[in-house]
């Protein structure tokens, strides 16, 4: 490598390729992959499920030991479900899943730990990955509301 | 940004070699099926690091597509260390990276490692395709330097910030100088806007 920067052209292989004759209009190929992200829906609730339990062990091992690195575990795994749950517009489990991601990441960075305000988001999270599609909107509001509280009480204001 | 793209422009990936990569397997299906619909057969699928290099270094991939997150280590490392490994052609590969939980300095930290495109989740198949697109027509040109590998950061070229002298080469100085040639005589500027038949 130089000292100084070298600023040059490549080639774009990907727009030879994609120019190629053949394929698919854009309005066809966006709709076939929503019809197969949307086929993947009931394996992605029951992973959502899944995570939400795993969690739960997570933060009761983590408490127990008190061992900084259970908030990174905690990360991930909020992390995974707030990605899967976007994509099936679980908007509620979603905002949940990433106001834990803010909590974890916020604790796992040193700061004193509040485990109450782990284990209701926790909490919150199971139950809205366990009703998925069926949580209704009213319900969903209160937990996620509660939810609001605790980040707006732990977590200095941004 | 530019335009969307029209939806009825043609976009054939058929061919092309496509590395998709997340720690997360059901996070890693999903993308896979986005990318089948989009008409990608076989893509590359990783899950960890030690995944996502061996198959750059196996052979030349199209288009990159991964996840903040993978299961040994964060996909920022994976491109930091791609656009360095001097893998022709792959080190120059557009590499799209999907962010979940983001902070603005995870954006930054995205596109200082020398992603093409950073995608916040959820990123709907929409929102992928339109980036796709976008990557067919860039024209970027690629810096490597001491503290930046990867595509050039400025997509916009409005030229040198106000009042600053332009660090590229070929920046212009905003300064107007003195006439090299002569003016051009008046029945000359009126030729050019005067159309004439021309044999093809």
């Amino acid at each position: 490598m130089t000292s100084k920067a070298r600023v040059f052209a490549v080639e774009n292989k990907l727009a030879q390729i994609t120019r190629e004759p053949g394929g698919r209009t854009i309005e066809n190929a966006v709709r076939a992959a929503e019809t197969r992200v949307e086929s993947t829906r009931g394996a992605s609730i029951s992973s959502l499920v899944e995570k939400a339990e795993q969690m739960t062990v997570l933060a009761a091992e983590g408490r127990a030991s008190g061992d900084l690195s259970a908030f990174g575990a905690i990360y991930d795994v909020s992390n995974a479900i707030f990605g899967l749950a976007g994509s099936f517009g679980l908007k509620a489990l979603a905002e949940a899943a990433f106001s834990l991601c803010d909590l974890a990441d916020w604790f796992r960075g040193g700061e004193p730990a509040n485990w109450p305000a782990i284990d209701v988001h926790v909490d919150g999270i199971r139950l809205l990955a366990t009703l998925g599609d069926k949580a209704g909107a009213a319900g969903a509001d209160s937990i996620l509301e509660g939810l609001r509280r605790v980040r707006a009480r732990v977590l200095p204001a941004a | 940004m530019s335009q969307p793209p029209s939806r009825s422009e043609r976009v054939n990936l058929s061919m092309a070699d496509v590395l998709l990569a997340c720690g997360d397997l059901q996070g890693l299906n999903i993308m896979c099926e986005m990318f089948a619909g989009f008409g990608v057969h076989s893509p590359r699928r990783c899950q960890t690091l030690v995944e996502c290099k061996a198959v750059a270094q196996e052979r030349p991939i199209n288009l990159i597509v991964i996840d903040s997150a993978l299961a040994d280590a964060e996909g920022y490392e994976f491109i930091s260390w791609l656009r360095r490994a001097e893998l022709d052609p792959n080190s120059f590969a557009p590499v799209i990276l999907v962010t979940g939980h983001t902070k603005p300095s995870q954006v930054f930290r995205g596109r200082d490692a020398g992603a093409s495109f950073v995608v916040a989740k959820p990123a709907a198949p929409m929102v992928m395709m339109q980036r796709i697109v976008w990557l067919m027509n860039d024209q970027r040109k690629f810096v490597s330097s001491p503290g930046y590998c990867g595509p050039d950061r400025r997509v916009k070229a409005l030229g040198p910030p106000v009042g600053m002298k332009g660090r590229r080469h070929d920046d212009l100085s905003a300064d107007v100088g003195i006439a090299k040639t002569p003016n051009l005589e008046q029945d000359e500027i009126d030729a050019l806007f005067s159309p004439k038949a021309v044999s093809l």
